[in-house]
């Protein structure tokens, strides 16, 4: 009974946290150019209403993150990864976390000298993970935009995502002026292409489908002329499905990936990106897209997708 | 026969994997009945009570709970522990706290009805034959009340069972997420996977939840 | 005359003592001022119309209804909702009920021996031989490990009776016991309260069969709006009726077809 008393008194102040919160910032930013679903917009919302008044107590009380010193003298580091996002981070059949973002992992864990606990995280929860502190790095194919950078602190990028429009051979669309008044070109809904060519493009009539499965489909029935989605998709489609072209690899603003860690981590943060630096001497992160990222999306793209030492090219 | 990738279950430890994926589900939401039942009982206990500061306030509980979606609940407990008490509740612990507090609530509703539909001469024979009234509780109303109970939790014991697959997010990695896990790591090789794992899924979770089920037919049978 | 000479013979020291008993239901008096001695060993049969008070006033004896003026004494003790040895005195006032209340989730051996062994404390092994004698008593013996919901309504009521018994009350209520049986299992039933009358139990009983009543009591009382209308030993009160109205509440039972 005590025990549901206090129960039952947390969740209570939960309540009342989180609405005063969310009334605190009902003025909240509009659509962003992230390329994850929605679901991620909104779990990132929450964590900005409960975040408000962490942040005030926390000034009082100790931070939430683990500096570099804790995390070696604790002997080992958790680092959040996806679990089902082959090929950045997936769980092979003998249990084991493997991808592009996982080789990285390993390769900070061997050279902090520490263990490694890989976290299961979803696109939804990752700012939430470090704004606890539940984790020390999130890397999980994690795209930097200005509204996450608000909540958690970016290290050096280590890869570019941006949008790709895939299209039948028979007729390449390399430019988005190609498209005619009559033609149609698929998006799936709540992805950044959509929002992109909404905004940027009016005059192209976009067909929505809420799944992979259902674009995949209509593409392939010949439904609209082309598929606009994040440039990694359609190049594995295209590399998958012989007969179509990715005829626009990059469109619109170059996004990057890269580590984050808790706010105000610095020491963390300084290490991944002296390392993210140092590791360019090798080739690194040439040579973890070899192991993980090639059979996925060929040796055409290493170059365009892989971001060696911080430094993006464009 | 078309491919359903049922291949993929018997690479490596796959099948090894989903099967300890289940017995997580399995163990949060059959650790979590049990303390709502206890708790449960506690709370159809004060829910009956004369008292009417203790029933408004269970009333609110349960109104809390039906209204709070349970992944709201999650992640309140989870990072919310932790950002306002820094406690560092694991995924599991976590869930189990979520589930117990949400089946408390819905179980103790299900005491509270199972309580009043105890006639009134039941609580009147006692009397008359000496019992006090906590033997009257011990003796005679809760045991008749956990016999009702039983067909009515089934109900809530099975959906406990199926929202497992929320603690997904955060971190609790169950058997729908080993399945996840499993189709997203075979998509190239078996882009059919997802039909033939997630028909497995649903036969472990029939085969989770049948002896459950049977069971209860078998009590109730007894009991009635 | 026979009845009359067991009236003399049975009027023993006062065992329970009822002193201007007046329940109040808010603003509706039920009962209204009722005095009454039981002696020990006698049967007082209470009739009257519905809702006259009787099941009212059985379930007071037993303290199941607060009281709102008067007393009640059970060898000398008072019985009130707030007696400190409440239980211990329902213990000694045994009571079976209309409705049929045995526990339904208890087989029937340990419907009986739950309040002699929670109780009373005493040990199982001697109470449950106690207990089978009595089922022995009334041919349900084999039915000790039958539930009640496989037991006839008849059955379960005499079941409700041991049990009861088993308790050793002093005084033994009955409240209408055959009133939701059918006509069949009504006799089975009041056979096995005859018998114990024979014994000497001092009983108070509420019925509607008048026969019954008639070969049983050793008073009847009449109970009228909450008073005690009538009091006088079986023949006279069945054969002549003192009051107008117990002659109306008597003539409910006698049937004649009216013209002929």
């Amino acid at each position: 009974m005590k025990k549901n008393r206090k129960l039952f008194a947390i969740l209570l102040t939960f309540a009342l946290v989180l609405s005063l919160a969310a009334c605190g910032s009902s003025g909240g930013s509009a659509a962003s150019t992230t390329t994850d679903s929605s679901a991620a917009e909104k779990a990132d919302a929450a964590g900005n209403a409960t975040g408000a008044p962490a942040e005030e107590s926390s000034q009082d009380s100790a931070a939430v993150f683990r500096t570099l010193e804790e995390i070696q003298a604790s002997g080992t580091i958790n680092i959040g990864v996806f679990s089902d996002k082959n090929p950045f981070g997936y769980v092979d059949e003998n249990g084991e976390y493997q991808g592009y973002d996982v080789y990285f992992a390993n390769r900070i864990g061997e050279d902090l000298g520490v263990k490694i606990n890989f976290v299961s995280t979803e696109a939804a929860n990752r700012v939430e993970y470090l704004e606890t502190g539940k984790v020390d790095i999130i890397l999980a194919n994690f795209t930097v935009t200005e509204e996450r950078a608000e909540k958690v602190d970016f290290a050096l990028p280590y890869m570019n995502v941006a949008l790709g429009v895939v299209s039948p051979d028979s007729r390449v669309i390399k430019d988005l002026s190609e498209i005619g008044e009559g033609d149609q070109v698929i998006v799936i809904s709540g992805t950044t292409a959509e929002t992109y060519l909404s905004e940027n493009n009016p005059e192209i009539t976009l067909q929505k489908y809420d799944t992979y499965a259902n674009a995949k489909n209509a593409l392939e029935n010949g439904n609209a002329v082309a598929w606009a989605n994040d440039n990694t998709e359609v190049i594995a489609f295209a590399l998958q499905n012989p007969g179509y072209t990715v005829g626009i690899p990059s469109l619109g603003s170059q996004d990057t990936i890269a580590p984050a860690v808790s706010k105000g981590n610095e020491t963390l943060l300084k290490w991944i990106n002296d390392e993210i630096v140092s590791l360019a001497d090798e080739n690194f992160f040439h040579k973890d897209y070899e192991e993980t990222l090639i059979d996925t999306y060929g040796a055409d793209y290493e170059d365009s997708l892989v971001v060696e030492g911080g430094v993006t090219a464009q | 026969m078309p491919d359903l990738g049922l291949n993929v279950l018997f690479k490596g430890k796959n099948l090894a994997r989903l099967m300890g994926g289940l017995g997580v589900a399995l163990k949060i939401s059959l650790l979590s009945v049990v303390i709502s039942i206890v708790l449960g009982i506690v709370v159809g206990l004060l829910m009956t009570w004369k008292n009417p500061i203790s029933r408004a306030l269970m009333r609110c509980y349960l109104e809390i709970v039906r209204i709070m979606p349970q992944m709201v609940l999650l992640f309140l407990v989870y990072f919310g522990t932790t950002r306002i008490f820094g406690w560092n509740l694991s995924g599991e612990t976590s869930s189990v706290i979520v589930f117990s507090f949400w089946g408390a609530a819905e179980m103790g509703d299900l005491v509270r009805g199972a309580l009043i539909s105890i006639p009134q001469h039941q609580y009147e024979s006692a009397a008359a034959l000496g019992l006090s009234g906590g033997q009257t509780y011990r003796y005679i109303v809760l045991p008749q009340t956990v016999r009702r109970l039983i067909p009515l939790s089934m109900n809530l014991i099975t959906r406990m069972i199926k929202t497992t697959s929320l603690v997904l997010m955060i971190g609790v990695v169950e058997v729908l997420k080993v399945s996840q896990q499993i189709i997203e790591a075979n998509r190239m090789s078996s882009p059919n996977a997802a039909f033939g794992v997630y028909l497995t899924v649903f036969a472990l979770y029939f085969f989770a939840c049948w002896p459950i089920s049977l069971l209860a037919g078998f009590l109730e049978k007894r009991w009635r | 005359m026979a009845e009359k000479e067991k009236t003399e013979l049975k009027k023993g020291a006062p065992l329970l003592v009822v002193d201007h008993l007046t329940k109040r239901f808010a603003d509706l008096t039920v009962l209204d001022g009722i005095s009454l001695t039981v002696h020990e060993g006698e049967v007082i049969v209470i009739v009257g119309p519905s809702g006259c008070g009787k099941s009212t006033f059985l379930r007071c004896l037993n303290a199941l209804e607060d009281i709102q003026g008067g007393e009640i004494l059970l060898h000398g003790e008072r019985i009130t909702q707030n007696s400190k040895n409440l239980t211990e005195l329902r213990q000694r006032v045994g009571m079976v009920f209309q409705s049929y209340e045995l526990f339904p989730h208890l087989n029937v051996l340990d419907n009986i021996l739950l309040a002699p062994t929670k109780v009373q404390k005493r040990k199982r092994e001697e109470v449950k031989e106690e207990a089978m004698a009595l089922l022995a008593r009334i041919g349900l013996e084999s039915k000790a490990e039958s539930f009640p919901r496989q037991l006839s309504g008849g059955q379960k009521q005499r079941v409700a009776i041991i049990r009861a018994l088993c308790m050793h009350p002093e005084v033994m209520l009955f409240d209408e016991v055959t009133a939701a049986l059918d006509p069949e299992m009504v006799r089975e039933v009041l056979d096995v309260i005859l018998e114990l009358a024979n014994q000497g139990k001092t009983m108070l009983i509420v019925t509607h069969e008048m026969q019954f009543a008639r070969a049983i009591a050793d008073r009847v009382i009449f109970l009228n709006d909450g008073n005690i209308c009538e009091e006088s030993p079986p023949e006279e009160f069945f054969d002549h009726p003192k009051t107008e109205r117990a002659k109306q509440f008597l003539q409910t039972f006698t049937f004649s077809r009216k013209g002929s």
